[in-house]
């Protein structure tokens, strides 16, 4: 194209260029997002406010543009990629530092139960959110969702399902949660295909999320209530 | 070959079959067309009461077969045999019971009275039809029991069925004991003996009585479909179809999988309504033509595997999760009357057999009635439904996987969708320049642009039906006629630089006008939301991927033909569904809605038997892929979304496809200079 202009990082000042993140984030560019990353720890910017005013700004229009409809499963799943390609970068610079952590969360689609592009998208978000996310698969067991609880510590425990048999097993995890009386230390999001709030508050799960936008502002909102609350 | 034929032997040739043999001077034509392997009806044997064997004389010299045949060469017709043959109006045949060898003959037998028939399908593919039913009838004369000799009323029976049709090591039903005796006794000793198999007697009538009926079912989570067939001629007497009461439980498999883990008598419930509901099927098949449900010797059941469990009332519930383990996935034989299905009270049914947890009986009958793996042809076969059956192959290999498309294809989950019913929108066609729709809906021929409406306009030229929704091969129609008109983009998304009036937009997600409100029945617009258009792409790529699953596999790039089975698989234009980007790029001749082909399957093995042995084999040759679980689903998932695909090429919709929409759908380092420069959508 002949009005192309050739864009050169060090010439921009620090908005532009996580402006110009955010957008190559959105066209799911991985290389340039890594570039630009490079680029602003280069400058001397601290981790998390790359991660931040970069990355996790950047993945918001994204949410916001998913939730309107303008973008898509594939869409939001490059975006993601580049998402995750900038967080290799960020990650073991964010644990020496020690900056704050937004919030984890272990998530798996539940027992009986194989489909997991769903999951696999909300835990994409999420992570592009900012998130620690703990993906452990698909057909998943009471015991392999504590297993990896009580190895993480999460805040959060998600759990998907597409089939409307499997799906009943969701309250199979949360009655374990009630009877070891740490029900009240997780939120628990619930999400897929089949279910619906009626069903998310009658097994007692803290949110449904109807997708992964959703997922995302409603692990936002949840985490700094309860961080408020502590 | 000598033409001179020896005084006690003689050339005998059998046409159309060309089987030949020497012959002794004597025998009927009939024996001597079961010694040289030639298979004439016959259900009296030889008593001139079935009228079934008959066979015509070709006189003349044939050099080509070396033969002179002559009327003379065989036994002149006894009157009895001429009058019959007056009363039938064949007086140029002759019964191959009656008629002696003589001399060197030329027998032709015509299509009725070959016990192996033929018969061709009348619909979009030709299917041909080998006639060899399970159930056959034999009449016979019994020794009559006489004072001093022991074997019992069935033991003589047996003896008769021996010395006159070879029959050995037969069983009886204890039910026919029950009326043997009376039987046997009511017209002098002769009766007409029903047998399955060849191996177990069913029935017994007094005298001459034919008449073997056979019932082919397909058990479909919506609609159980049956054929009521002619077991002997092979004829479909009857075609019935009703509604699946289970629909009451669950409008979908995994809910009635749900109803059954979640309510006590939820398996009993199900099994009760489909039992009565296949009983009520038989009995209005059965009148329509004049027959009792009685009449039915046999019945050949296909359907998904959560439907064959409930009907043999098995608990579905392994089938709710993983590893979808089935109860049984071989092919079984049992009594109607143990499963309370009220057809002749000594009947079989059969029921085909399954390939894995969620590709049941149903699809296997769809592969006999196909038959890819006697063909060199890579056949794409799908059937779409709220759970997508897909198998792929050839005689070399075959493969097959389930797909969960989820319900949009039904309407479920689009704003304005419905079941294929009056007034649901089927066909549409979009304008590029105005955008305007126009459509057809069930029940009204004439498409929407030409229809007069208003109060200006007499009743009898306003459309029967106005528009109360869509339906699913509407649905297909009409995002891919959207696509086609620019009014969507590639990624599916509403093409925000479009200025129509058609287009209005709530919020940042567009809307398309497809009915106007003076079209549809109540005055509201009806319209296709930017989410309905989402739905639609992820249940055509949950399709999609699974059928290039299935081709990376076996290593193809293309596929020769596609066929779409299933009820809703004859609706879908084939071209739209390659538009969508539902099934991979094919030759559009090649690619067909084949209707119900699990009912033809299960019709076909209830006419053949060893297609029963066939179907038992296939399944367990076809090697079933777990989609869900394969690395590459997610990509090729996800590569489906676009219409009609993110990267897979259509060269078979040249010049339909708009050139742009491919390099459109490349991005690259170019995209990333012409984002540098965009406003930001917020």
């Amino acid at each position: 194209m002949s009005d192309e202009e050739e864009i050169i990082l060090s010439e921009l000042d620090i908005k532009e260029l996580y402006e110009l993140m955010g957008e190559d984030l959105y066209d799911g560019l991985a290389e340039e997002v890594v570039e630009e990353v490079n680029e602003a720890l280069g400058r001397g910017k601290t981790p998390y406010e790359v991660l931040t005013q970069g990355l996790v700004a950047g993945m918001d229009i994204v949410g916001v543009d998913f939730r309107d409809g303008i973008l898509f499963v594939p869409e939001v799943l490059m975006a993601a990629k580049a998402m995750k390609a900038g967080m290799a970068i960020l990650r073991p610079l964010l644990a020496e530092t020690g900056a704050p952590k937004i919030g984890k969360m272990v998530i798996g689609t539940v027992k009986g139960d194989i489909h997991d592009i769903g999951k696999n998208l909300v835990s994409m978000m999420m992570e592009g959110a900012g998130f620690e996310v703990i993906n452990i698969g698909i057909n998943n067991s009471v015991e392999d969702f504590m297993e990896a609880v009580d190895e993480h510590d999460p805040e959060i425990i998600g759990m998907s399902a597409l089939l409307t048999t499997t799906m009943p097993y969701m309250r199979v995890v949360i009655n374990h949660l009630k009877e070891k009386g740490r029900r009240q230390d997780y939120i628990v999001l619930v999400g897929g295909a089949p279910l619906n709030e009626a069903f998310a508050e009658d097994i007692e799960a803290d949110a449904y999320c109807r997708d992964a936008a959703v997922a995302v502002d409603t692990a936002k909102k949840l985490v700094a209530i309860k961080q408020g609350n502590m | 070959m000598s033409e001179e034929s020896s005084e006690k032997s003689n050339l005998v040739l059998f046409m159309p079959s060309g089987r030949r043999g020497i012959i002794e001077q004597g025998k009927t034509v009939l024996e001597a067309a079961r010694q040289v392997g030639v298979e004439i009806e016959s259900i009296c044997g030889g008593v001139m009461s079935c009228n079934k064997c008959r066979v015509q004389l070709e006189a003349g010299h044939f050099d080509k077969h070396g033969i002179t045949s002559d009327e003379s060469h065989l036994t002149p017709a006894s009157d009895e045999e001429m009058a019959l043959l007056e009363r039938l109006k064949s007086t140029d045949c002759r019964l191959s019971c009656q008629a002696e060898i003589q001399g060197d003959v030329l027998i032709f037998v015509p299509e009725e009275s070959r016990a192996q028939k033929q018969v061709i399908r009348k619909s979009a593919t030709d299917r041909v039809i080998d006639i060899k039913p399970a159930v056959r009838q034999y009449y016979v004369e019994v020794e009559r029991a006489e004072l001093g000799e022991h074997r019992g009323d069935w033991g003589r029976l047996q003896a008769s069925l021996k010395s006159k049709w070879g029959l050995e090591n037969l069983t009886i039903d204890v039910h026919v004991l029950h009326y043997l005796q009376e039987t046997l006794r009511k017209e002098s000793w002769c009766v007409t003996v029903t047998i399955w198999h060849d191996r177990e007697v069913i029935d017994v009538k007094p005298g001459y009585q034919e008449g073997a009926y056979g019932l082919a079912v397909d058990i479909g989570s919506t609609t159980i479909a049956g054929h009521l067939c002619d077991l002997r001629t092979g004829d479909v007497l009857a075609t019935e179809s009703i509604m699946n009461p289970q629909i009451t439980y669950g409008e979908d498999l995994m809910s009635r999988v749900s109803f059954a883990m979640t309510n006590n008598d939820g398996l009993r419930k199900m099994h009760t309504a489909v039992i009565r509901a296949l009983n009520k099927l038989a009995q209005s098949a059965a009148r329509s033509v004049g027959l009792q449900p009685d009449d039915i010797y046999e019945a050949v059941f296909a359907g998904n595997t959560t439907m064959v469990h409930i009907l043999l009332n098995i608990n579905p519930i392994e089938l709710g999760g993983a590893p979808f383990a089935l109860a049984n996935r071989d092919s079984m034989d049992i009594k109607a009357r143990d499963l309370g299905l009220r057809f002749h009270k000594n009947s079989n049914i059969h029921i085909l057999p399954a390939e894995a947890g969620h590709v049941g009986a149903d699809n296997v009958a769809a592969l006999i009635a196909e038959a890819p793996y006697n063909q060199d042809e890579m056949l794409l076969m799908v059937d779409v439904g709220t759970n997508a059956e897909i198998a792929l192959g050839n005689k070399t290999q075959m493969m097959s996987a389930s797909s969960p498309t989820g319900p949009a294809f039904e309407g479920a989950q689009i704003e304005h969708g419905m079941r294929a019913a009056p007034g649901a929108i089927e066909r549409v066609r979009i304008s590029k320049e105005t955008k305007k729709a126009s459509f057809r809906v069930i029940g009204e021929e004439t498409w929407s642009a030409d229809w007069q409406i208003g109060i200006d306009v007499s009743p009898e030229d306003q459309p029967a039906y106005l528009a109360t929704g869509i339906c699913g091969s509407g649905i297909i129609e009409v995002v891919a006629e959207m696509f086609l008109a620019d009014i969507l983009n590639p990624d599916g998304r509403f093409n925000p630089d479009l200025k129509s009036d058609r287009v209005r937009w709530n919020g940042r997600k567009g809307e398309y006008i497809l009915a106007t409100e003076k079209e549809t029945s109540n005055g509201q617009v009806i319209i296709v939301t930017q989410d309905d258009v989402r739905n639609i792409q992820l249940a055509k790529a949950a399709l999609y991927a699974g059928a290039k699953l299935l081709m990376n596999r076996m290593g193809v790039q293309t596929v020769d033909k596609i066929v779409m089975a299933g009820a809703f698989g004859s609706y879908i234009d084939p071209k739209y569904a390659m538009i969508l980007g539902l099934i991979p790029d094919c030759d559009l001749d090649k690619v067909s809605a084949v209707g119900n082909a699990a009912g033809d399957g299960a019709r076909i093995a209830l006419l053949n038997k060893t297609k029963r042995l066939e179907a038992q084999k296939i399944a367990t040759w076809v090697t079933y892929v777990e989609t869900a679980v394969d690395p590459e689903f997610q990509n090729e998932f996800v590569g489906a979304i676009h219409l009609p695909h993110a990267t897979d090429n259509f060269p078979h919709l040249n010049g339909i496809l708009p050139e742009k929409k491919v390099s459109d759908s490349q991005s690259g380092r170019s995209t990333r200079r012409r984002r540098r420069n965009r406003a930001r959508s917020q």
